[in-house]
């Protein structure tokens, strides 16, 4: 009887946090739509950067079907999905820390009763969720109408693409947020933000598949956590995979889970003793 | 209610040196060295106290509120709030606890204030009928309903504050730290602040802290002053306790006829000017009227003047 209470206690208790969490989403889905100019910059890059990635693919195929088992199919679906991929996988916690470090309003961050990493993925989550309609549906649009409709082979492929996606967006948030600690410390850093942002697209595959890479590289690139990212999801969407490399593929992603969310939650309570609030 | 005990916080600062050459030696080496931004301070506030913390900018004022309100981590020492350590039990903690910045907000510039306000009633996992209530007795003292709608980065920083102490208050706290809360402000919306200190100070017995630069707010508001400097507490007690401590002596101002300034028995002679004379007499040795009466005895006198040492005397010295 007690054993129920106190399960049932401990089941309203957790509904009650999940409820504060969902509350930070919708609140952040809010704000996410205050800010349209942003919206219209981010369409334009990425339109430029999958239109000219299309062609790179179309003049590169000119005189072949196929390269390596590759068709000029695949790798025009391939880069429209990694450009809707990219949206879905938007961090936006490192700016969230520094921002909060140099205002000095991580102080008001600090002072509410939730654990300040769980309220930036809830914020982070909302970002994305209005991201869906900002940039992904015109992205979609666009490169299908101007490159190709990315639809899967079959469904199958279409649902393991949504797990391994599931495991990337969690490799992709926690080096996010690991990365985005350093703002604890340093406390300038959007230049490294960039510099960052923009390896990661170039070593994740996500322009380039990483199979179309020298052999010495790929062998570098399949030890780092980046090419789980970007390309292992994509490759499973465009059917670029067999049985042995997914299972392997989604071991390898699970144990970069794993192996970075220990380490942020290590890293999470060091950071957070060390706070410094700037201006008075 | 709050119990300080050997609080201490050092920062580590970079050291930075001059000019374009220090820069560049910055970006290869730098020395840091360490800071104590507070150094062992101890206090107890009872439930129901109103605070004041004053001190000189960078004085710690501030570090001490942050410590005592779970944003910053000591370097040593503790703070218990209604019995809890307050580095061991934040999430805890800070539910009874409510902070307003004056030079920062935690409204949400994107928002309108009733969304800030749900935002912060999910946080806390206030009740609607509760958060409906404090919101009407918030209205009461403040006027606050009439802002709901509007969104804050509209707002004037009289309403901005308003809306911050509402947003404070929300989950009922039983400590409430202010720091600075009347920077900037006009004298309606300073007068609405002090009235609501007070007010909720009375109604809802909550304890109260706050920093400040404005010596009206403290002896408007504030049973207890502790003056903070280079870290460590001068003084702590109540207003007249410190002014009778600090300063035991009244000063008598005196206009005579003439430039021929008589000296007395009990006061000291501390400043002529022309007719006018200043004499300094201790509060404890003797009284004004007694030493009118033996200066009138000896030169007529045109004018009297009495001189309580002012707040801003007392503090200067506190200071110094």
């Amino acid at each position: 009887m007690s054993s129920k209470k106190t399960s049932n206690k401990f089941i309203k208790n957790f509904k009650d946090k999940l409820n504060v969490y969902l509350y930070v989403y919708k609140i952040q889905i809010i704000r996410s739509m205050a800010y349209k100019f942003d919206v219209y910059g981010n369409i334009i890059m990425q339109t430029i950067i999958m239109i000219a990635t299309a062609y790179f693919w179309k003049a590169l195929f000119n005189s072949a079907d196929s390269m390596g088992g590759v068709t000029v199919d695949t790798m025009l679906t391939y880069t429209v999905v990694s450009s809707m991929v990219s949206v879905l996988l938007t961090t936006n916690v490192e700016w969230r820390i520094t921002e909060s470090i140099k205002k000095g309003t991580i102080a008001i961050d600090m002072m509410r009763p939730v654990n300040i990493f769980k309220v930036f993925f809830a914020e982070n989550l909302g970002a994305i969720t209005a991201l869906i309609f900002q940039n992904l549906l015109p992205i979609f649009i666009i490169g299908s109408l101007i490159i190709k409709v990315p639809v899967p082979n079959n469904l199958q492929d279409g649902l393991l693409f949504i797990i391994s996606l599931i495991l990337a967006f969690l490799i992709n948030w926690y080096l996010a947020v690991i990365f985005g600690m350093w703002g604890f410390k340093v406390i300038e850093m959007s230049a490294l933000i960039q510099v960052k942002k923009h390896l990661l697209r170039l070593l994740s595959g996500s322009i380039i598949p990483i199979w179309f890479f020298p052999n010495w590289l790929r062998g570098i690139l399949e030890c780092l956590p980046f090419m789980y990212i970007y390309q292992m999801p994509i490759s499973i969407y465009v059917g670029q995979y067999t049985s042995d490399s997914l299972r392997k593929g989604l071991m390898v992603q699970l144990m970069w889970v794993v192996i970075l969310f220990v380490t942020k939650n290590y890293l999470e309570k060091r950071v957070t003793k060390s706070v410094m609030i700037q201006g008075g | 209610m709050i119990e300080v005990k050997n609080l201490c916080k050092e920062y580590h600062v970079v050291k930075k040196e001059e000019g374009i050459k220090g820069a560049l030696k910055g970006l290869v080496k730098r020395e840091s060295h360490k800071i104590a931004a507070v150094s062992n301070i101890n206090f107890n506030i009872k439930e129901g106290e109103i605070v004041g913390f004053i001190g000189p900018n960078g004085a710690g004022k501030s570090t001490t509120i942050k410590m005592m309100s779970g944003i910053l981590t000591p370097t040593s020492g503790e703070v218990f709030i209604d019995g809890k350590d307050i580095t061991k039990h934040r999430k805890e903690v800070v539910r009874n606890i409510g902070v307003v910045f004056g030079q920062r907000t935690q409204l949400n510039w994107d928002l309108r204030l009733g969304e800030t306000f749900e935002l912060l009633r999910h946080i806390y996992q206030v009740d609607k009928e509760q958060y409906l209530k404090t919101l009407d007795t918030m209205d009461e003292i403040l006027g606050v309903k009439e802002l709901l709608d509007k969104p804050v980065r509209q707002m004037s920083l009289g309403q901005r504050v308003k809306g911050d102490l509402v947003a404070a208050m929300i989950h009922s706290p039983k400590v409430l730290f202010l720091d600075e809360p009347t920077i900037g402000l006009d004298v309606s919306s300073k007068y609405a602040l002090r009235k609501f200190i007070k007010e909720i100070n009375e109604r809802r017995g909550t304890t109260i802290i706050l920093t400040t630069h404005d010596l009206g707010d403290i002896q408007e508001l504030c049973d207890r002053i502790i003056i903070i400097n280079n870290g460590s507490i001068m003084e702590d007690g109540n207003l007249s306790g410190i002014v009778d401590r600090i300063a035991p002596y009244k000063t008598l101002i005196i206009q005579y006829f003439d430039e021929k300034i008589p000296e007395v028995e009990g006061a000291e002679l501390i400043e002529t000017d022309g007719n006018v004379a200043k004499y300094r007499f201790m509060k404890s040795e003797t009284t004004a009227a007694k030493l009118i009466e033996e200066l009138s005895a000896k030169k007529p006198i045109q004018d009297i003047a009495v001189e309580e040492t002012g707040i801003e005397e007392i503090i200067r010295i506190a200071y110094s």
